[in-house]
């Protein structure tokens, strides 16, 4: 067949596809779209579905047995949220751990990366070592971690020449929850800045020796560039996952003393399942959630920002 | 021995009575299979008792009747039951905690068995009164005790013969204990929360009450000098270290160590503490005495557990037949075994032969009363514990503190009108 021919059978028989493909540019778009179906449906069905049915029960005096009307009370339940001190001392909570857990936790977990990227007498055991907590269960540390810190007998209080009082205060409570989950979370931070570690080319840490870089440069220059993305996607887990504590201070404190430890989830839950209270419950769910992804998109943002700036 | 006597024709009357339910039951529903969930305790030996005694032998009495039970570790529970509600996924029975029934009855998802049961008279005449209210909500019961306990004073004996003075009988000598074991660094009481299970008993028998007989108020009630008094009695302990700081701390912590190990002189807790003490502290022997008491007497505060059925069984009549079968003496004696003191008044006497500690238990249950049976009581519990843990903790006037809890009160009972 003449080369020609081939080139118009191709040209004619484009547009009998379909009307997308005929668009230059577009052409591997369809396809695409129909592998993501699959996951799109589930996530609609598990992600989408649910958020938008909390929405609509916190625009209303939820009744929990079915068959009995539930009461559209519109805004009601957010203006309550925004009268309800307990709120506020539950969404300034889950900031301090945020704040308390994700920057030591990504420092922390950098550091270890780079001190176990390295052939090292005993590595292996080190990184199983450091990331053992992560995969123990939430119940049975919290529950280790209430022990440690109890008033009496508890080991860290033996340890200590005045005993302190730990979930009898505010901020020692909370130093308590902050520090569960930074020695919980830690090696995960390290296993995924010790994947990307291993990507960086060898080559160009090895130009940048050459050039006459020294090993503090070349960390700075290379290396960080190198893992940015993967700082940035570490950074929006953990800020995620800090919102979301819920195990650890349902279980040690469950918001208390006098409702000082609450966060959002825990104080949500008891609203919802102690009170009944499900239409309060999903506004504090929704606001929390809001909350979430503005942070998300935020911080997609700024590294889609620096993308464009390194690229121009 | 006249008791014995009467213990054993009130157990032949129930027997026969659930015998007579076994011929009306059978005759038009054929083999049916419910669905029971329970928090009984997998670890000791309460759900093998469920599990090889109690299905077995009613399995046995009832051949077209299966009961598929289910375990739900208590602290799950009610998350579990109130998701059910909401799905209208309830089994056909639900043992349930006291404090759930109201709620439950409240949802309209619980059956009233006075309608359901053509005995239940002859049942509930049978069972503890205080253990029988819980189950009563709005003029009709939602559910019948299965299962009943209490708090009584247990104290470490070794402490108050270093202190060389005797367990307290009355909330005075309580402050008079206090002073003696400053020196020996020993907590005269401990208690793990402020919630109403933990200070009901100093209030009632102070002579004072939460809320107004009628659950109308709570103005002039927790508010008012004999609930202010018992209050004010535990502030200066704890302000003056003769309590330790976990009574603040939300329910968190047991006091069972403490106590076995003599750091607590005294604690207030239901008979489970005694397995749980000799399971890690097999040398510690306890002594049990009744609640401290002052104006209104000894009196504790009930605990335990309640069957409900669920308004929407379709095997209603079969779900009668297992509850009918849970509260007969035969079943009360197995459980009874396994730690669950019984409902059955007439068994009383006998519990003291099945497991000695029970004694000080029985005779506290005799004036024992029921927390409020109201569906508002989960947020009148929390708000009063909240409300006291802040008075503690910040040293705050205890009468204006009062003042401003009953006020809370009251909003959260309007809001269940």
């Amino acid at each position: 067949m003449p080369r020609s021919t081939l080139a118009a059978t191709r040209r004619s028989g484009a547009p009998t596809a379909g009307p997308g493909l005929n668009l230059p540019g577009r052409r591997s778009i369809s396809p695409a779209y129909a592998f993501l179906l699959p996951g799109l449906a589930v996530f609609t069905l598990v992600m989408i579905v649910p958020t938008v049915q909390a929405f609509a029960i916190s625009l209303t005096e939820w009744s929990v047995a079915p068959g009995r009307p539930s009461l559209f009370v519109g805004a009601q339940n957010y203006l309550t949220a925004v009268g309800d001190p307990v709120f506020w001392i539950a969404l300034q909570n889950s900031g301090v751990y945020v704040v308390a857990t994700v920057i030591p936790q990504m420092l922390l977990g950098l550091a270890l990366a780079v001190a176990l990227d390295r052939p090292l007498r005993g590595r292996a055991g080190f990184r199983a070592l450091i990331y053992i907590p992560v995969i123990s269960s939430w119940v049975v540390v919290s529950l280790l971690f209430r022990y440690l810190f109890g008033t009496d007998g508890g080991a860290v209080n033996a340890l200590l020449a005045e005993p302190v009082d730990w979930f009898g205060g505010r901020w020692s409570a909370m130093f308590v929850i902050v520090l569960l989950g930074l020695w919980k979370g830690v090696g995960w931070a390290m296993l995924i800045f010790l994947a990307a570690l291993q990507s960086v080319p060898a080559e160009l840490r090895e130009a940048a020796a050459v050039d006459g870089a020294g090993r503090l440069r070349r960390f700075w220059v290379v290396t960080i560039p190198a893992i940015r993305r993967t700082i940035v996607f570490v950074s929006i887990l953990l800020v995620i996952g800090g919102f979301n504590v819920f195990i650890s201070v349902k279980l040690m404190t469950d918001g208390g003393p006098s409702d000082l430890t609450q966060v959002p989830l825990t104080y949500l839950y008891r609203q919802a399942f102690n009170f009944l209270d499900f239409g309060y419950g999903s506004a504090i769910a929704f606001v929390l959630t809001v909350l979430v992804f503005a942070l998300s998109v935020t911080q997609l943002r700024f590294t889609r920002r620096d993308d464009e700036e390194s690229a121009a | 021995m006249r008791i014995t006597k009467l213990g054993a024709a009130a157990a032949v009357a129930v027997l026969t009575t659930v015998s007579l339910g076994a011929c009306t039951a059978a005759s038009d529903d054929g083999p049916v299979t419910i669905s029971f969930w329970h928090a009984f305790n997998a670890d000791s030996s309460e759900v093998a008792v469920l599990e090889d005694t109690l299905i077995p032998a009613f399995e046995k009495a009832h051949p077209e009747i299966t009961v598929e039970q289910v375990a739900v570790p208590y602290d799950e529970l009610h998350q579990k039951l109130i998701t059910a509600v909401a799905g209208g996924t309830l089994p056909d029975v639900v043992r349930a905690d006291i404090i759930w029934v109201p709620e439950l009855a409240d949802l309209g998802v619980a059956e009233p068995l006075e309608g359901l049961m053509p005995d239940f008279d002859d049942i509930a005449g049978s069972v503890y009164p205080g253990a029988l209210a819980t189950a009563e909500w709005d003029g009709q019961h939602y559910g019948l005790p299965l299962s009943t306990n209490t708090r009584v004073y247990l104290s470490n004996p070794d402490t108050y013969e270093a202190a060389g003075i005797a367990v307290p009988q009355t909330q005075d000598e309580v402050a008079d204990a206090a002073a003696a074991f400053a020196a020996n660094g020993v907590y005269a009481f401990a208690d793990n929360d402020l919630s109403g299970w933990n200070i009901l008993p100093w209030i009632w028998s102070a002579g004072g009450d939460l809320l107004a007989p009628d659950l109308s108020t709570a103005d002039g009630y927790i508010n008012g000098p004999e609930s202010l008094a018992a209050i004010q009695l535990l502030y200066d302990l704890y302000a003056g270290g003769a309590i330790p700081p976990i009574i603040v701390q939300g329910g968190q912590d047991g006091t069972e160590d403490g106590l076995a190990n003599g750091d607590y002189a005294s604690v207030m807790n239901g008979p489970w503490a005694y397995p749980i003490i000799a399971g890690s502290f097999p040398d510690v022997t306890l002594a049990a005495s009744q609640v401290p008491s002052g104006d209104g007497g000894s009196i504790s505060v009930v605990g335990g557990e309640d069957v409900v059925i669920a308004a929407a069984s379709e095997h209603k009549e079969a779900a009668a037949e297992w509850v009918r079968f849970l509260v007969s003496p035969e079943a009360q004696r197995a459980l009874a075994e396994v730690g669950q003191m019984s409902v059955l008044s007439d068994l009383g006497p006998e519990m003291v032969g099945i497991q000695p500690y029970y004694e000080q238990f029985v005779e506290q249950l005799a004036t024992a009363r029921p927390r409020p049976a109201t569906p508002a009581w989960p947020e009148i519990d929390q708000a009063m514990k909240t409300r006291l843990q802040a008075a503690f903790l910040e040293g705050d006037d205890l009468q204006t503190a009062l003042d401003e809890l009953a006020a809370q009160i009251d909003d959260i009972l309007a809001a269940h009108e």
